[in-house]
């Protein structure tokens, strides 16, 4: 039988050096910063003073709206101060500096055993989870859908080159995430729940499949880029398409990461709230590659002189936060890792691409390759005579900015910087 | 501090670039040029030398006179030299490709705004150029050399500069007695367009034509080197080349000689070179899958009508010409949008809501009617 997949794509090569390495407890620094905006939505807001003394796990920034989620301390200590600091995708935001004082008492929530659906949502909400393969939407808003929904899948695709922190947790924490997935789709109220896993990986399917239980199946998928994308997964699993600007849930079904199914089972069965995250650390730039549990709030440098080893600092010349197709280029090292932080790549020339564009040749591989069936040239050709409305109505909108067609383009054109562009535009213009 | 290198993500890309992808194309050309080699002796070969160097040379000047980044390193100039000079007669005078290939670079391609702007493919509109200025020169093909007959690879390079061709080395395509046949089925005789030829030598191509469009083995083995690169789709060469057939066999179904026809215009012109190499050209060809089909099929089409009823035996190359310039119509019909409702559904929807509508004013009508009767 052929493997599920969603139609078009790209492949990217794989990179996942870091696959055998071992989640292993990354050390913590005297300081903590703990970011008050780690997801998608409004910022938390701070509940605790300068020179509080707070414990590992305690709330210390609450939900400032519904589309929002609380923060936690990652280490017991005393409160310093706030300060601003960017995060990895560049806005300035204000950060609880908390002195570690190595103690790691705990305050958790209480353990549920046997949750009903109200108390699993509940806990998700403060719990503060949020997805974590890189969007950071608050968990407990996709919990509550508008439409009806009758599927699970939990996105274990892992597509981006390097991470491997899912396939770790898939290899070395199924039950946990099998656990996790059952309480999302008792949250959710649905009957089927998939894990859907990329072939190349296939230890991690054998793992899972020996461990799924009630209800949860396992769905090799085909290796290719962006199998995660939320609506090629929901295509490749279940044939449904989702429609274009719609939400997943208008198909009956809801996406989580692995990672996010991982957390809740924590979150529910043993109380620890989303405070630390298994984290994938690459690139030539640092010897000690590997896996790693990180806490909240620990600095990019840190961790870059912790795992740099004997490499020379001219041999990290861009620094990622994510993966390669998708993830942020990091100007500094100020940046704190937080919930979305699946990986940091410290990369040498030679592993990214400095390429100057060239004439488009119109060869069409954009349009070939786009896992949306849209039209990246057309989009570009747009944008460079400023036409932004052409581009809205050539469905520039539509465009989830997986990176496909700038990957495939042997002009090297810059065509999802395009893209970002004309939906910067059109979405400042709309506000007006 | 250490600086880091900040740039909008993709951070990655694949190792194609135009550079590699006009590489493989000549690459693939090189089976057709050896083939030229084999039938021809060097005479092609040095045509193809006058060829890609005036080609590389305009458009290093047009670049150097413009002011515009020098693009030569793209090879593209190259490609279309090599095109050029496999679509010429095996024996032309040397000014011929010369002309040819300034005329395709600065005029067709470079004065559009260069690769991938061009309306219509460069080599090609030379080819046309040329048949219209020295119509004698390029429409006489001379005869494959034949070594046991004291001919030899230097054989044709007294005709350097010679504009009219002596009679006795030209041959006959088989695409001319096709179209004899034609004219006489037109009288009413029926005659077997494939008489003469066999099918063996056609397929290596020992036989008259363009030095590079005789031997379709040497055309197909580089085809597949570029469809296995994935340089080019199969969707256009397929369906031109399926179309062609189908079409014949309408066009001639009246003909006993049928199946003569179709293998005849498969292999005895520029089809299997048009098809693979001129067709499938970037910048001129329509991207969104409903397009490439009409595209495909369109070129099928025009070509058997252009064999069957113009006034020249062959009809690869104004049938791509003319598919070249419909295209930006073509690319209009943009594909549908993952997701997104497809015209056809919407539309459709809009035209059984008006019959609806319609039909529902007829009844009301009817029964008003009805009733005041």
């Amino acid at each position: 039988m052929a493997l599920k997949t969603f139609r078009r794509g790209v492949h990217p090569p794989a990179s996942k050096f870091t696959k055998n390495v071992p989640l292993e407890d990354f050390p913590v620094p005297d300081k903590v910063y703990i970011s008050l905006s780690q997801h998608i939505g409004a910022p938390a807001k701070p509940i605790v003073n300068v020179g509080d003394y707070v414990f590992e796990g305690q709330k210390v920034g609450e939900a400032g709206g519904f589309v929002s989620a609380p923060v936690f301390s990652s280490v017991s200590g005393t409160v310093k101060r706030i300060v601003k600091l960017p995060t990895a995708i560049g806005q300035m935001v204000d950060h609880i500096e908390i002195e570690n004082d190595f103690k790691y008492e705990k305050s958790y929530l209480p353990k549920l055993e046997n949750p009903t659906k109200e108390e699993i949502l509940a806990r998700v909400k403060d719990a503060g989870i949020v997805g974590m393969g890189g969007a950071t939407f608050p968990t407990h808003v996709k919990l509550s859908p508008k439409d009806p929904v009758d599927t699970l899948i939990i996105n274990g695709a892992e597509c981006e080159p390097y991470i491997t922190c899912d396939y770790r947790l898939f290899v070395e924490h199924a039950h946990d995430v099998v656990e996790g997935t059952k309480l999302l789709m008792k949250a959710l109220g649905v009957e089927k729940g998939y894990i859907a896993i990329e072939n190349n990986k296939p230890e991690a399917i054998k793992i899972m499949q020996e461990a799924a239980n009630g209800g949860v199946e396992i769905v090799p998928l085909k290796t290719k880029y962006p199998q995660g994308a939320e609506k090629q997964i929901i295509y490749a699993v279940t044939k449904r398409v989702v429609p274009a600007g719609g939400l997943p849930a208008q198909v009956g079904c809801v996406v989580s990461n692995t990672h996010t199914a991982y957390s809740v089972a924590k979150a529910v069965y043993e109380g620890e709230p989303l405070y630390r995250r298994a984290m994938t650390v690459s690139g030539d730039g640092v010897e000690k590659a590997g896996n790693y549990w990180v806490r909240g709030g620990i600095p990019f440098s840190f961790i870059y002189d912790t795992l740099r080893g004997e490499v020379p600092e001219c041999m990290t010349n861009k620094v990622i936060s994510g993966g390669p197709m998708m993830g942020f280029a990091q100007a500094d090292l100020r940046p704190v890792t937080a919930k979305g932080s699946s990986s940091l790549l410290f990369l040498s020339h030679k592993l990214f691409s400095e390429v100057e564009p060239t004439q488009c040749i119109n060869c069409g591989r954009c349009i070939n390759h786009c896992p949306m069936k849209l039209l990246p040239r057309d989009f570009e050709r747009a944008v460079v005579k400023k036409d932004f409305e052409r581009a809205e109505k050539l469905g520039v909108m539509n465009c989830i900015e997986c990176g496909s067609c700038a990957f495939v383009c042997p002009a090297k054109r810059p065509l999802v910087q395009a893209i970002r562009l004309a939906k910067k535009e059109i979405r400042s213009k709309g506000r007006k | 501090m250490a600086k880091y290198i900040v740039s909008s993500s993709p951070h990655i890309t694949s190792n194609t670039t135009t550079q590699k992808i006009m590489l493989d194309v000549i690459i693939a050309l090189i089976p057709a040029t050896i083939a030229a080699f084999l039938i021809y002796g060097l005479y092609p070969i040095f045509i193809m030398i006058l060829s890609v160097g005036c080609a590389v040379t305009a458009e290093w000047l047009f670049n150097l006179i413009t002011k515009r980044p020098q693009s030569v390193k793209d090879l593209s100039a190259i490609v279309t030299g090599m095109i050029l000079a496999l679509n010429l007669p095996p024996v032309v005078p040397f000014y011929v490709p010369m002309v040819g290939s300034f005329f395709a670079i600065i005029i067709v391609k470079m004065l559009f705004g260069g690769i991938g702007r061009n309306f219509a493919n460069p080599a090609l509109t030379a080819r046309i150029f040329l048949v219209l200025c020295w119509a004698g020169v390029m429409t006489k093909f001379v005869y494959p050399i034949d070594l046991s007959n004291g001919m030899n690879l230097f054989s044709y390079f007294e005709n350097v500069v010679n504009i009219n061709l002596p009679v006795e080395i030209t041959s006959a395509t088989p695409l001319a007695g096709v179209k004899e046949a034609i004219e006489k089925m037109a009288k009413g005789e029926i005659v077997n367009p494939a008489a003469g030829l066999n099918a063996l030598d056609m397929f290596l191509g020992r036989i008259g034509g363009s030095a590079g469009e005789v031997s379709t083995l040497a055309i197909l083995i580089g085809a597949l080197y570029l469809l296995i690169k994935r340089v080019i789709d199969w969707k256009i060469p397929v369906l031109y080349i399926g179309s062609v057939v189908v079409f014949t066999a309408i066009f001639f179904a009246n003909s006993p000689y049928v199946g003569e026809y179709v293998w005849t215009y498969l292999l005895g012109g520029g089809l299997m070179f048009g098809a693979f190499f001129m067709a499938t050209d970037y910048a001129t060809s329509p991207k969104a899958p409903l397009a490439v089909c009409i595209y495909g099929v369109g070129l099928g089409l025009l070509t058997v009508i252009f064999r069957k009823f113009g006034s020249m035996n062959e009809g690869v190359s104004f049938a791509i010409l003319l598919m070249n310039v419909v295209t930006p119509l073509l690319e209009k019909l943009v594909p549908c949008t993952f997701g997104a409702k497809s015209k056809w559904e919407t539309n459709g929807k809009k035209i059984a809501e008006w019959f609806k509508k319609v039909f529902s004013k007829k009844q009301k009508s009817e029964e008003k009617e009805a009733q005041n009767g």
